[in-house]
């Protein structure tokens, strides 16, 4: 039995559906649900944490908790926005779930969260003069003060300077750890997933459309969709290298494809194909050619070309070796 | 040039408009004069219904605090079937003429089955405070709904949301996340219902002519005496309500 189970969740608020979501998170885990805008993150978090109306079941540690109040539910939520409390300074936000739960030791974590957070010299402060950053590190620290189990990240690095990105990818990995935490953290960035996960959900419309390891996610993905929002590029049926199945589909990294205009690659797979466009940026060419109806995207660098195939029409041979082939 | 007349014509026209929303208010204080206005402050009767218009208009400002605001609340948190129509049903009364609604309130509340049914509790709506009560409600009400809608609306819900997964209950959060944030447009819209109700004379008069809400009473001087004894009565009470006004303003604006 998993630490947190979700069965056949499902929540519909106006136009919008949670669609029959399946998940097993295991204590500790740090799980990055990763999708598009709109495509459900926010509203399955928030489903788990009980503020939307759902069916289905979510089993918490071998208890159903799908009817507890949200306020009942071992649960820390991070907004994006941060969602801090305008008419609190930001010592009150962080002790704001004082008032309603019994906090074990809460000086000692009090004290403990300000320290690790660098919160100290921000505590009489309202709110609106903080920035991205500060308002961040006050609503983590409100929500670990109120000793959760599992801690849920809406975005949490959407609305932060890229500057900092990166330092704080590296805290949020760390406060996981100190806090002995489960986190659920919702992103549509796949390099923030591929740093922090050691599981990953892909979410589209509503619907999960994969589960798995963070490397295994990250390079096979399940389908086309997957792939197109992996960043997946020259996504191919693979009938084109001569299988029969029509359904499987390949993908090649456009840094490994091999281009001439004068002879065939020494590659596992080549093809002759029509040069369609060829655009100079900065130290690389990006190169688009036309392989029977299929526009292969090839990037290569300008040391190591002379000059781009300029005419469109031109004919090239292009080719790439069967280890830098992922299939779909 | 162009752009200098034009800057002209606009600083003119509102000169005029604030000439005409200020020239009459501050002739009031002006052409009364100080002695006739002492000698009015000193006036028991002038003083009683000052006291008792400011009295009742907050009464029915706390009434519809307490079953206005969860009303608002609703109809600035949850889409339902119906909400424009309620939306529609609490502007009504702005629109429509202020003897009209005093008919039609005397006519419910009047000698009629709900009118017994009150009576039957102890309360009288046809020449007492709770009619007066009714009257500036009905009509003032609006203002404050309307305007905690709006503030409610400036709430934003995942402020609601994050309180209730840090332990608050419902309730808890309305007292002490919900109210707090819409403070300002409250405040705001209980001012401009209380002031609102101060002034109402076509409801009342249909309703209660006795005991005399201050627009009565200057109605009532100005028909049997004359204007230089119903002047220095609205000068008063235009007076104590600007003090009053203030006063609140001054402590919100001192509340964090």
């Amino acid at each position: 039995m998993s630490y947190l189970q979700l069965e056949n969740l499902s929540s519909t608020i106006d136009d919008f559906v949670l669609d029959n979501v399946n998940l097993n998170i295991e204590e500790n885990e740090y799980f990055v649900l990763l999708g598009q805008s709109g495509s459900g993150k926010t509203r399955l978090l928030e489903t788990i944490a009980g503020l939307n109306s759902s069916s289905g079941k979510i089993v918490y540690k071998d208890k159903d908790i799908s009817e507890l109040h949200p306020e009942q539910r071992e649960i820390g939520f991070v907004y994006q926005e941060f969602a801090l409390f305008p008419n609190l300074n930001v010592e009150q936000n962080i002790k704001f779930s004082s008032k309603y739960k019994k906090i074990d030791n809460s000086k000692e974590l009090f004290d403990d969260l300000v320290d690790f957070l660098k919160l100290g010299e921000l505590l009489k402060r309202d709110i609106e003069n903080l920035s991205g950053g500060e308002k961040q590190r006050v609503a983590i620290a409100r929500a670990l003060f109120s000793r959760p189990k599992i801690l849920l990240l809406d975005e949490p690095l959407s609305a932060i300077d890229p500057t900092f990105r990166n330092s704080i990818m590296k805290s949020l990995k760390d406060i996981h750890k100190r806090y002995d935490l489960t986190t659920i953290h919702v992103t549509h960035n796949f390099r923030e997933a591929s740093y922090l996960a050691n599981k990953i959900a892909i979410i589209m419309n509503g619907k999960i459309q994969q589960v798995g390891r963070s490397e295994d996610v990250l390079n096979h993905p399940a389908n086309i969709d997957v792939a197109k929002f992996l960043g997946f590029k020259n996504i191919f049926p693979s009938s084109l290298l001569g299988f029969s199945s029509s359904s499987k589909f390949f993908s090649v990294d456009p840094n490994v494809i091999h281009v001439s205009n004068k002879e065939k690659p020494t590659c596992d797979y080549t093809f002759e194909a029509t040069l369609e466009d060829c655009m100079g940026v900065v130290d690389h060419y990006k190169i688009f050619v036309n392989v029977e109806n299929h526009q292969f995207f090839i990037k290569i660098l300008k040391r190591e070309y002379e000059g781009c195939y300029a005419n469109g029409g031109n004919k090239v041979f292009i080719g790439f070796d069967k280890k830098d082939i992922g299939f779909i | 040039m162009q752009k200098k007349s034009f800057t002209v014509l606009l600083i003119t026209l509102a000169f005029i408009i604030v000439f005409f929303l200020s020239v009459p208010i501050l002739k009031m204080f002006v052409g009364v004069g100080s002695d006739k206005l002492i000698e009015t402050i000193k006036d028991g009767e002038v003083l009683a219904s000052i006291w008792l218009t400011m009295k009742v208009s907050a009464w029915a400002m706390m009434f519809v605090l307490i079953t206005g605001l969860p009303l608002a609340y609703i109809i600035a948190r949850y889409n339902f079937p119906g909400r424009s129509l309620i939306e529609s049903i609490i502007d009504i009364p702005v629109m429509i003429p202020h003897t009209a609604a005093g008919i039609a309130l005397l006519t419910t509340f009047g000698d009629t089955f709900l009118g017994d049914f009150f009576k039957f509790f102890g309360i009288e709506f046809v020449g007492t405070e709770y009619g007066i009560m009714i009257a500036m409600m009905f009509l003032s009400a609006p203002f404050l709904i309307n305007s905690a809608k709006d503030g409610f609306r400036k709430v934003d819900v995942k402020l609601e949301k994050v309180a209730r997964t840090l332990g608050a209950s419902p309730i808890s959060v309305f007292f002490r996340i919900t109210i707090p944030n819409a403070k300002k447009d409250i405040i705001n819209g209980a001012l401009m219902m209380w002031s609102r109700g101060l002034g109402e004379f076509g409801a009342v008069v249909i309703l209660v002519y006795h005991p005399m809400t201050t627009p009565v009473l200057i109605f009532d001087r100005f028909n049997s005496y004359g204007l230089s004894f119903s002047a220095p009565v609205a000068a008063v009470i235009i007076g104590f309500s600007v003090l009053v006004f203030l006063a609140v303003r001054f402590a919100t604006s001192r509340l964090k």
